[in-house]
């Protein structure tokens, strides 16, 4: 099972381009989080396994080009394994969005980056929907609904 | 400053410093603090400032003063606007906050939107994300409308989902959840014609919900306070509603891993993994809910488990085939902790260990190629994650049977080739994991072999330590602590050795020594000391030390890094000069010896007088170890001197000599003791005899025994002795009054222990004391104390110690993290002994690196779990505390 706590999305120089937590945590807390596991992974080598042991639970990351995807899994329950096809079929949609998605894209268009995450992963970081088409449809849709809502204002 | 978001996202990037970037980010920040309260900015003007916000938000800036303005936004009837409302109220609100309730009423008319199911799956989603206790009281009925009434799997989806989460807000919605389980039958598996609402995300809402209640009902058991609440008629309505799910999860599990290709959910070539694995997770919940609970659910486990367990066993021939596949490997991990966790049949476990040692397996990667085609451009960049796939699954497969061998010890124990081999890795969380996977299989059958493997694993790392590698891996730090962990690990399990094996423990002792004795710690030598001592075979223990002495002495060569090697070998011709020379067939003369012991003397008194311009590679060698060297000298000689030919003048004058070296010497310590053994020196040989005789068989204590070597050496001498003892009493008070008080104190566990010793090598744990000066207790609570040990302070840099001491239980999993002030940069090592489990009033200790500038400050956050007598729970611990040093860097 792939149960979230948080996905962090940080660049090569340690700033952080997206953040999604699953579970209520003080903003204090997630400041440590953020700042621990950035240096960890940013310190790790091209060859090491891409989980870590951290404080009480399991972290798995993934480098994507100069973005790193940092994922909290539950202890015990979480497989590994499974979540770094969870993190690639995040990007794998992305990609499809966007057209050959790069840092730039996530950074200007975060919003959409959220959503799509959204759509594909929910409540308390649970996996909804594992068709990338279904996400690339339902965003498709949504996408739409906006530009009509913003081209009736420009009309009215 | 442009207005737009992506002119700040632009500014914020382009801003050369950190403070013009603090600058540019804290006027946005506060203009839009002005612009959210005017109330005729135009809607596109808000979506933008709200847009800032969350980029805001990102940069981990405070936003909490724009919360009810991102609410408002869901208020609105364009559906932009409620869309960015739904995205910034999930981010930046979370479940404790009282503001949720402003969202009840908005909530409610999405969830019930006529004809935009796009804004329903935004308020589910978010009611999912922020469900409080309220919130879900209040908005559980609309939920439950939509499964029941909506025939769209993009709804349904999301309301399963979505419920899932409700349900575990509020135990009495369970209880209301008979409702929903029965609608959820009739709904998803009452006929045929409802497979058209079973599309994947649906499957994945319905193993959600069966989870989330089968998890609610395993802790409603195990807390006796909830499950009077559950009736017996609901319990066996639950029993039937699963009974009559469990073979439609099967079926779905097995023609997804069968049927077709279709590329939406197509991984790799493998259909949907995600999903599999969630069946499979919760097919492992239902049936553990059927193993533990009352028999309400035993139907379960008669009329299915056999299926369940066929069906895993063909999944996993299925899967076997290609292991190179990520999903693939992540399904049969899912399958292996099922087997393991529901402690199936032997044969599924067997199927399950097999599956672990193929992870280990090296084999072509080159396959996995498809993986990362995101990105493109920069794909050069993306291919160590296909080097590190491999690296994953080995992890996995290490930690799990670590966890899983209490299971099938041999069966793992076989695959011993291919967890060495781990040990090789390139990648020291998995060379840590291997080790103590290996320490953890190693018995008397495979003792030798694996001791072998240990010692090949101990040179490795010591050349990559030494640069003799083409390329090093990882730092000094890293290959210490594998140095010491490999080290105190195996002489704990020097236990195993039969009495025959002595000459393979005693060589495979001095090897270890030979290779890695520059590192480890004095502490670690006197195992060392107390196994060679506790040999009981004489002539294998003095030939072998005769085999490893001749090289040395007689070839006047002396080793002059590797200080450990030297104090054993001091040691043991103080113990054992007599026999050896008598044993070496005039290969060794009593003139070695003392030449040797003069050399070393002079060697090491040059040494801690002057360490700047030491010859020696100081390690991890510091002062005091030369001192405690310089004074396992002083012993030997005096030990020597009452063993070798009593009319051979020169030799014992030279004996003399070195004792009397350091008479007037700068250290306290060694000057008083010169001047002590002197006074026995002059003794008449009978005397000196008795109370120079060799060490009796060293019997630990339980727990507790950190005596310094000279004090195991001269305690046992006085328990026999006494008489003879009593003119030495005054010169030797402090020490003794010392030992008589840990002798009057500790009589009865060494009876006790003297069991212990033959039955269980548990007791053979490397304990620590505190050391003695520079000591300072900086927090205490009834349940532990904390003490720091300051070992060196410099201008820009600090090294310490923290000691932990669980005085009142057991204390277990303890974890602790530190932090320094914000100028200072902190490494911590790892918890010593490495252990995490700490019995009472043991310590352990975590060494910490401190560089940078200001006052030592430290905060400490220890997370830990008490395990107390008289109550079965353990319970987790979180202790915090800030502590001030004098010391400033």
């Amino acid at each position: 099972m792939t149960q979230l706590r948080y996905l962090l999305l940080i660049s090569r120089q340690g700033k952080v381009r997206l953040m999604k937590w699953y579970t209520p945590l003080s903003s204090k807390e997630k400041t440590k989080i953020t700042n621990e596991l950035t240096q960890t992974v940013l310190a790790r080598k091209p060859k090491m396994c891409n989980i870590i042991n951290y404080s009480d639970h399991k972290v798995v990351y993934r480098r994507y080009a100069s973005l790193y995807f940092i994922a909290g899994i539950t202890p015990d329950i979480g497989n590994e394994l499974l979540t770094l096809e969870l993190i690639h079929r995040y990007v794998e949609t992305m990609d499809a969005y966007f057209g050959n998605v790069c840092e730039l894209d996530i950074i200007f268009n975060f919003t959409k980056a959220y959503d799509i995450l959204n759509e594909m992963i929910m409540c308390d970081g649970s996996l909804a929907e594992s068709s990338k088409r279904n996400i690339l449809q339902t965003m498709t849709a949504m996408d739409s609904m906006d530009n009509h809502d913003k081209l009736d204002r420009v009309l009215s | 400053m442009g207005s737009s978001l992506k002119s700040f996202i632009k500014d914020v990037r382009n801003a050369k410093t950190f403070s013009d970037e603090r600058t540019i980010i804290t006027k946005q920040s506060a203009k839009i603090r002005t612009k959210l309260r005017d109330d005729h900015l135009s809607s596109s003007k808000k979506r933008e400032n709200i847009q800032k916000l969350l980029y805001l938000y990102i940069l981990g800036e405070p936003t909490h003063f724009a919360q009810v303005e991102c609410i408002n936004l869901i208020a609105s009837d364009q559906f932009v606007d409620k869309r960015l409302g739904y995205l910034s109220t999930s981010l930046l609100l979370d479940e404790s906050q009282d503001l949720l309730t402003l969202l009840t009423n908005l909530l409610n008319n999405d969830l019930n939107h006529p004809n935009n199911k796009y804004i329903v799956s935004l308020a589910l989603s978010t009611l999912g994300s922020l469900s409080s206790y309220d919130l879900a009281k209040d908005l559980y009925p609309d939920v439950l409308h939509l499964i029941e009434t909506s025939n769209d799997p993009f709804i349904l989806s999301k309301s399963l989902q979505c419920l899932s989460k409700l349900i575990s807000k509020d135990f009495e919605l369970t209880i209301l959840s008979i409702l929903p389980i029965d609608i959820f039958v009739k709904k998803f598996f009452s006929n045929n014609k409802n497979d058209l609402l079973l599309t994947n995300n649906v499957w994945l809402g319905i193993c959600k919900f069966l989870q989330s209640i089968v998890i609610l009902l395993l802790s409603s058991f195990s807390s006796s306070s909830n499950s009077d609440l559950l009736s017996d008629q609901f319990l066996t309505d639950l029993n039937h509603c699963f009974s009559s799910i469990i073979p439609k999860l099967f079926y779905q599990l097995s023609s997804l891993n069968i049927k077709n290709y279709e590329s939406s959910y197509d991984v790799q070539g493998v259909r949907d993994p995600f999903l599999q694995c969630e069946i499979i997770l919760t097919l492992k919940y239902l049936f553990k809910l059927s193993k533990l609970s009352t028999n309400h659910f035993i139907s379960l486990i008669n009329d299915h488990y056999n299926k369940f367990m066929d069906l895993l066993t063909q999944l996993i021939n299925n899967s076997s085939l290609n292991l190179n596949k990520n999903p693939n490997n992540a399904i049969l991990y899912e399958i292996t902790m099922t087997i393991f966790e529901l402690e199936m049949d032997q044969s599924l476990r067997l199927l399950g260990v097999n599956i672990l040692a193929n992870f280990l397996k090296p084999y072509n990667n080159n396959n996995n190629n498809n993986n990362s085609t995101v990105m493109q451009g920069k794909r050069s960049k993306n291919n160590h994650i296909n080097n590190s796939n491999s690296n994953n699954i080995k992890y996995v497969a290490l930690n799990t049977l670590i966890k899983v061998i209490k299971y099938e010890p041999c069966a793992i124990a076989k695959h011993r080739k291919f967890i060495s081999q781990c040990l090789y890795d390139t990648d020291i969380s998995i060379k840590f994991k291997a080790l103590e996977l290996t320490f953890t299989i190693l018995n008397k059958d495979n003792l030798v072999e694996l001791t072998e493997e240990l010692i090949k694993f101990l040179k490795d790392i010591f050349s990559n330590n030494n640069g003799t590698h083409d390329y090093v891996y990882f730092d000094i730090d890293e290959s210490n602590d594998l140095i010491n962990y490999t080290v105190d690990n195996f002489l704990k399990k020097c236990d195993l050795f039969d009495s025959n094996q002595d000459a393979i423990k005693l060589r495979s002792l001095f090897e270890i020594l030979k290779i890695v004795g520059n590192m480890i710690s004095i502490d670690q030598l006197n195992e060392f000391l107390i196994i060679i001592n506790n040999i009981e075979n004489w002539q294998v223990k003095i030939n072998s030390l005769i085999e490893n002495i001749s090289n040395n002495m007689i070839n006047n060569r002396i080793v002059t890094n590797n200080i450990s090697w030297n104090l054993i070998m001091v040691w043991s011709i103080g113990e054992y000069g007599d026999s050896i020379i008598t044993k070496a067939n005039g290969n060794i003369t009593s003139n070695h010896l003392i030449n040797y012991l003069n050399q070393l003397n002079i060697l090491y008194s040059q040494n801690f007088k002057n360490p700047l311009i030491s010859n020696l590679s100081i390690n991890k060698h510091s002062y005091s170890d030369y001192i405690t060297m310089i004074q396992y000298i002083l012993t030997s000689a005096l030990k020597l001197s009452s063993k070798i030919n009593q009319s051979d003048a020169h030799n014992i004058e030279s004996l003399r000599q070195i004792i009397l070296s350091h008479q007037k010497d700068s250290n306290l310590m060694l000057q008083i003791k010169s001047n002590q053994y002197e006074s026995i020196f002059n003794q008449g040989i009978n005397i000196k005899r008795i109370i120079l005789d060799s060490m009796p068989k060293f019997i630990k204590q339980a727990d507790n025994n950190n005596n310094t070597s000279d004090h195991n050496k001269i305690q046992p001498n006085q328990n026999r002795n006494n008489n003879q003892n009593e003119l030495l009493l005054d010169l030797l008070s402090d020490i003794n009054d010392n030992l008589n008080q840990e002798k009057s104190t500790s009589s009865g566990p060494i009876t006790v222990s003297n069991n212990n010793h033959n039955s269980k090598p548990i007791s053979k744990t490397t304990t620590l004391t505190l050391p003695k000066d520079n000591i300072d207790l900086i927090f205490k609570t009834d349940l532990l104390e904390v003490y720091s040990h300051i070992i060196d302070v410099q201008p820009g840099n600090a090294h310490l110690e923290l000691f932990f001491k669980p005085i009142k239980t057991f204390v277990k999993s303890m974890h602790s993290l530190c932090a320094v002030s914000k100028q200072q940069k902190l490494t911590l090592g790892h918890l010593y002994p490495h252990n995490t489990d700490i019995e009472m009033n043991q310590i352990v200790k975590q060494s910490l690196k401190i560089v940078g500038s200001g006052k030592l400050k430290l905060r400490v956050k220890l997370t830990l779990v008490t395990v107390s007598s008289n109550s079965i729970s353990d319970k987790t611990q979180e202790i915090q505390f800030d502590y001030k040093f004098n010391e400033t860097i």
